[in-house]
């Protein structure tokens, strides 16, 4: 606290109206601006092709802007990249690996960032057991299943050191215990002062592991503060979930009747549609009344508190 | 540009690749055409003329395997670029602390190591069953030149190639039938005679195989003649044309395009 009134504050990240084109038509990358500070995990959320990725490709110096202002550790990628790489580590969303055993792999990276023999097969122990990849450990990378590829490509980072991580959506496609696994061990390493920028569009990732995030959608940040802040907004407010069971081809005209609330339908059939509310009494009886009228079965119905996922929808729904 | 960071990249592209299939195809596929070529055509062929000398066929085919081994050098090399590409490891090392330039390099020098490597196989493998060598100091240093030389522009091609071309199967019809042109569309296994089409003469002038196949082939025997250091010069022309080509196509890949 002392050292922000100070100005002390240094933040790894800085960004002010960045923009990015690929094709010279549609900006990916709409004029966004945040900053991650020192020692924190920022989430940016968003949907496929919100511009996550290309946001983190700016930063770690594999693409440069087409206009902005950035700097990552205090330099400018498109001029000081070398001097930035040194310093950070990059969690890719695509795959990413080399035709080796598991083992190898994490020696052939470890030496791809200088990293001395000794400590190179110290850090592999730790890694394949923290990750819980000792089992595959004489594998070939292209016989992992993809869980165990994405642990090793996670895993691999960590064998060099860095002061900012980037990490893509890490923990896709990965089981609930090795997704908290990953989740904690970033946990850790921040509270030694490491870094991270994180993408997800698992909320409850973000809830458990960022202090702020950012809610990107087409290129844009629509929302960003701290995870609490945001739920602010919503106070007083609860979400009523309907899932309607059998046939859905009444449904979409009958919660367009809806009147108590603000209706998110939902982004899969599987999904309940989410009606955000200050009376929820009210809804309920309306949602029954029109749900007889129009002859829709509803399979179940449940009231909750806001959750971060209720922000996000309603901040992408509302942004559109 | 770092050139220990080239060089660090090149022990990476070794490692990764001292796998099974590349030793297969390094070591174990020439050997067999050196073995059954050099005994079953070795039996056919009498005196081959190659200079002011003559020579028999296992001598005449030995040096050509050894130059034969710059195409398959510059296939795994260039290839990489491709399967880095592919399975996403030009990115991550593009995150890591090395430039385009540095990656490139580290490339070129792999396709030099797999070239003497591979081309110093062959050389000991035909030790085992030739009955003359002489080869002499100028010898050695015309088979190093021309080693080289191969081994870069091979490379280059094939980087090129995987700079351009993305899908799997496109790429490996493409280096299949140009591996097959080159390796036959020169005087590795066979002179070019007077018989000789017009039309395959051109095919066999244009691929600097011929030339790098007719230098070691000098070198081996140690009879050079003025031909012999033509043939370098058009080689070391054709190499640096294609590096041209390679480094232009290298520059135009970009990043997260799959
Ligand atoms: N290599 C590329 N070439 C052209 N357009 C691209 C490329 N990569 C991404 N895009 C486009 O840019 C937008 C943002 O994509 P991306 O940054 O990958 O989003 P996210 O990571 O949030 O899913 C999308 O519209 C996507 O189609
Ligand atoms: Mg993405």
């Amino acid at each position: 606290m002392l050292s922000e009134v100070l100005g002390l504050t240094s933040y790894p990240i800085e960004v002010e109206d960045l923009k990015y084109t690929y094709d010279g038509r549609k900006y990916a990358v709409d004029g966004i601006s945040f900053s991650v500070r020192e020692g924190e995990v920022f989430g940016m959320l968003g949907r496929n092709g919100a511009g996550k990725t290309t946001t983190i490709r700016i930063l770690s110096t594999l693409l440069k802007r087409s206009s902005g202002s950035v700097k990552v550790l205090g330099m400018d990628p498109s001029t000081a990249g070398n001097h930035i790489r040194k310093r950070i580590g990059v969690v890719l969303q695509d795959e990413s690996f080399d035709f080796t055993t598991v083992e190898k792999a994490f020696d052939v990276y470890g030496f791809i960032w200088g990293v001395s023999k000794s400590e190179r097969d110290k850090k592999r122990e730790s890694l394949l057991s923290t990750f819980e990849l000792t089992d595959v450990r004489k594998k070939r990378m292209w016989d992992l299943s993809g869980g165990q590829k994405r642990r090793v490509q996670v895993a691999r980072e960590f064998m060099h050191d860095m002061d900012l991580l980037f990490l893509d959506e890490p923990t896709s496609g990965l089981d609930p215990i090795a997704r908290r696994n990953i989740l904690n061990m970033i946990k850790d390493l921040t509270k030694d002062g490491l870094s991270v920028l994180f993408t997800t569009h698992n909320l409850e990732e973000a809830d458990y592991l960022c202090q702020r995030v950012a809610i990107m959608n087409n290129g844009k940040i629509l929302a960003s503060d701290t995870i609490d802040a945001l739920k602010t907004g919503y106070n007083g407010l609860k979400t009523v979930e309907v899932k309607i069971g059998g046939d859905q081809t009444g449904a979409e005209s009958m919660f367009s009747k809806v009147s108590s609330g603000r209706v998110e339908p939902p982004f899969e059939r599987e999904l309940p549609y989410r009606i955000v509310t200050e009376n929820t009494q009210e809804t309920m009886q309306e949602i029954i009344k029109l749900a007889l009228a129009d002859s829709v079965q509803i399979e179940w119905l449940n009231v909750r508190a806001v959750s971060l996922e209720d922000v996000f929808i309603s901040t992408i729904a509302g942004g559109v | 540009m770092n050139i220990v960071n080239s060089y660090r990249l090149m022990i990476r592209n070794v490692r990764v690749n001292t796998d099974p299939g590349t030793l297969v195809f390094l070591v174990l596929m020439p050997t067999i055409y050196l073995v059954f070529m050099g005994y079953m055509f070795g039996t056919l062929i009498s005196q081959i003329p190659v200079g002011s000398t003559s020579i028999n066929y296992k001598e005449f085919l030995s040096p050509g395997i050894a130059a034969f081994e710059t195409a398959t050098a510059g296939i795994v090399a260039g290839g990489l670029l491709w399967s880095d590409r592919r399975y996403g490891m030009f990115e991550q090392i593009l995150s890591s602390p090395y430039t385009r330039a540095e990656y490139l390099f580290g490339i070129l020098l792999t396709t030099l190591v797999f070239g003497f490597i591979g081309s110093g196989i062959m050389m000991l493998v035909s030790e085992a069953f030739l009955d003359y060598t002489a080869v002499s100091l100028m010898g050695v240093g015309l088979i190093v030149v021309s080693i080289s030389l191969g081994s870069l522009f091979f490379g280059c091609m094939f980087l090129a190639i995987a700079a351009k071309v993305k899908s799997n199967q496109a790429y490996n019809s493409l280096t299949i039938l140009i591996i097959f042109l080159v390796d036959f569309a020169s005087t590795v296994f066979y002179p070019i005679t007077s018989a000789t089409p017009e039309a395959l003469k051109v095919l066999f002038y244009v691929n600097p195989l011929t030339y790098i196949a007719d230098v070691v082939r000098a070198g081996y025997i140690s009879t050079v003649t003025t031909t012999d250091l033509v043939e370098l010069l058009v080689t070391f022309i054709e190499t640096m044309v294609m590096v041209a080509i390679a480094v232009l196509l290298y520059r135009k890949v970009r990043v997260g395009v799959t």
